[in-house]
């Protein structure tokens, strides 16, 4: 009965990675039967030797790095910046008034827009990467850590007025504490928006000589198909981890929230 | 508006007053919506009232008057614990804005954890407690700061009628040992007889003060007291009393819905 138990929750477990298995085997079963070429559809395995030969060659840890300085590079002043105009706005009523008109209106710009004319100021260099990453990071950071202020349960902040708290305490030991879920959840919109940002920006034509994103360009440019599936494979890993890294960061920092 | 003597506090609402005596227990008893968590809020000095006085008498100088606040602490009906921190730093967090050096408070709130019946969770999460453990860190929150007068707002409401017999019977200790003066908001008319030394019965809106019930039970009270003919005679007064508001509440509620 209990063993019984206990085998069906194993396979309840390796079921997920049991489907991917499958789903890479059909692929590479469809691909060789048909006999598609790979410059269409490479069969998982060349793709994992085309991986393989990157990380054996150092050239995906090289350019995986500068993707990743580049994205926390962005994501560390967005995030600065955000937050600090986002808690300023929460506390005083003057610093919204004169911060909402230019959120209103730049928030629904299309950041890529900008592009050009970072090109045009800053040239092709990391600073244009960083700063158009930042820009774009900057605005769901900067929103949701001031609805996270303007939204703190009013009661708490009776509470602590009652029980002795001043303006100040109330605003350091009540507000900023109780804002720290929405903080965080505008942090990760963040992270997402630096990942794909700086991975374009790596990707216009000629703007860069290293990254995953100038080399996820150059195998495309070359018709390396199975390169390009790499570089996808790696990007998609990164992304989990840095979703699960900002998950594990949330539940040190914030345990009550969840 | 009369004197207060020994630390009273006098409390004028429409054009009623009423004094509350110091080391007594009151008990507020109203239907919904008569005011009586506003007046208690404007007792503890975190809303101003639009007309009227409120004088807390300083106990040294009763001519004086005691800043709105400074000598209550409230119990909150939704209890208002802080999520972000432990049973310890919650009870602390009084002294903390205080500025009592964090040994000294630590001492102290750990002694008050301890009274309340949660020593082993100084450190766990209020999202980790269940209602009556929620409960007493709220108590024992407001006791750490030794004010005289306890300001509660209908705090047992949201507990399972076990667990509220239990926290009834230690808060009557509680107050008893520490001879608080207690305003004490219920829509409970058991819950405020087995409590009160007075129950001040409200009108609907607007709130006025109806009749003024003192309770001369013996203490300890417990609940079997609840069949005794002294009980029985009060419990039926208040009740009377209470039905009319509730009708009189729903009839205005009525009158609104269809004036609408």
């Amino acid at each position: 009965m209990t063993a019984a138990r206990t085998a069906l929750e194993i396979g309840e477990r390796a079921l997920p990675a049991l489907v991917v298995a499958a789903f890479f085997a059909a692929w590479e079963i469809f691909v060789r039967a048909r006999g598609i070429p790979a410059i269409y559809l490479p069969p998982p395995s060349s793709i994992a030797v085309y991986l393989w030969r990157m990380i054996a060659d150092g050239s995906l840890a090289i350019n995986l790095g500068v993707t990743l300085l580049r994205i926390f590079g962005g994501f560390a002043i967005a995030g600065l910046a955000g937050v600090a105009l986002g808690v300023l706005m929460g506390m005083s009523r003057l610093v919204a008034r004169v911060a909402d008109p230019w959120i209103a209106a730049l928030y629904p710009l299309p950041k890529i827009a900008l592009i050009p004319l970072l090109l045009i100021w800053l040239g092709t260099g990391e600073a244009y990467k960083i700063v158009i990453s930042a820009v774009t990071a900057f605005f769901p950071i900067v929103i949701s850590t001031y609805a996270g202020i303007r939204e703190v349960d009013r009661g708490l902040m009776k509470a602590a007025e009652d029980l002795g708290a001043s303006r100040r305490q109330v605003q350091l030991k009540v507000v900023i504490p109780a804002a720290i879920p929405s903080i965080f959840a505008g942090l990760h919109l963040g992270m997402g928006v630096t990942i794909i940002l700086v991975i374009a920006a790596e990707m216009i034509g000629g703007s860069s000589t290293s990254g995953m994103g100038y080399l996820l360009m150059q195998a495309g440019q070359v018709m390396e198909t199975e390169k390009v599936f790499a570089d996808l494979v790696v990007l998609a890993v990164v992304g989990a981890l840095v979703v699960k890294l900002q998950r594990w960061i949330d539940r040190k920092v914030a345990p009550w929230s969840h | 508006m009369w004197p207060g003597r020994g630390g009273a506090d006098i409390v004028a609402l429409e054009q009623f007053s009423h004094r509350f005596a110091s080391r007594r227990f009151s008990c507020l008893l109203g239907p919904s919506g008569c005011g009586k968590s506003t007046l208690l809020q404007i007792v503890g000095g975190l809303e101003k009232p639009t007309s009227g006085t409120i004088r807390i008498a300083d106990p040294a100088s009763p001519s004086l008057a005691r800043p709105l606040g400074a000598d209550s602490v409230m119990v909150w009906q939704n209890l208002n614990l802080f999520p972000w921190r432990t049973v310890l730093d919650n009870v602390a967090f009084g002294l903390e804005m205080r500025g009592v050096p964090k040994a000294e408070r630590q001492r102290r709130s750990r002694a008050l954890v301890g009274s309340v019946g949660l020593a082993g969770f100084e450190h766990f999460l209020p999202g980790q407690l269940s209602g009556g453990m929620r409960q007493r860190v709220a108590l024992a929150r407001a006791l750490v700061l030794e004010r005289p007068i306890l300001l509660m707002d209908e705090p047992f409401a949201a507990l399972d009628a076990q667990t509220k017999i239990i926290m009834q019977e230690e808060l009557a200790y509680i107050v008893e040992r520490t001879h608080k003066t207690v305003l004490f908001v219920t829509h409970a008319i058991e819950e405020a007889i087995l409590l009160g030394d007075e129950v001040v019965v409200m009108s609907a809106r607007p709130g006025r003060i109806k009749e003024v019930l003192p309770v001369d039970l013996p203490r300890p009270r417990s609940l079997e007291m609840v069949n005794t003919k002294a009980f029985g005679a009060l419990f039926d007064h208040a009740f009377h009393l209470i039905r009319e508001e509730v009708m009189a509440s729903m009839k205005q509620q009525e009158r609104a819905l269809s004036g609408a």
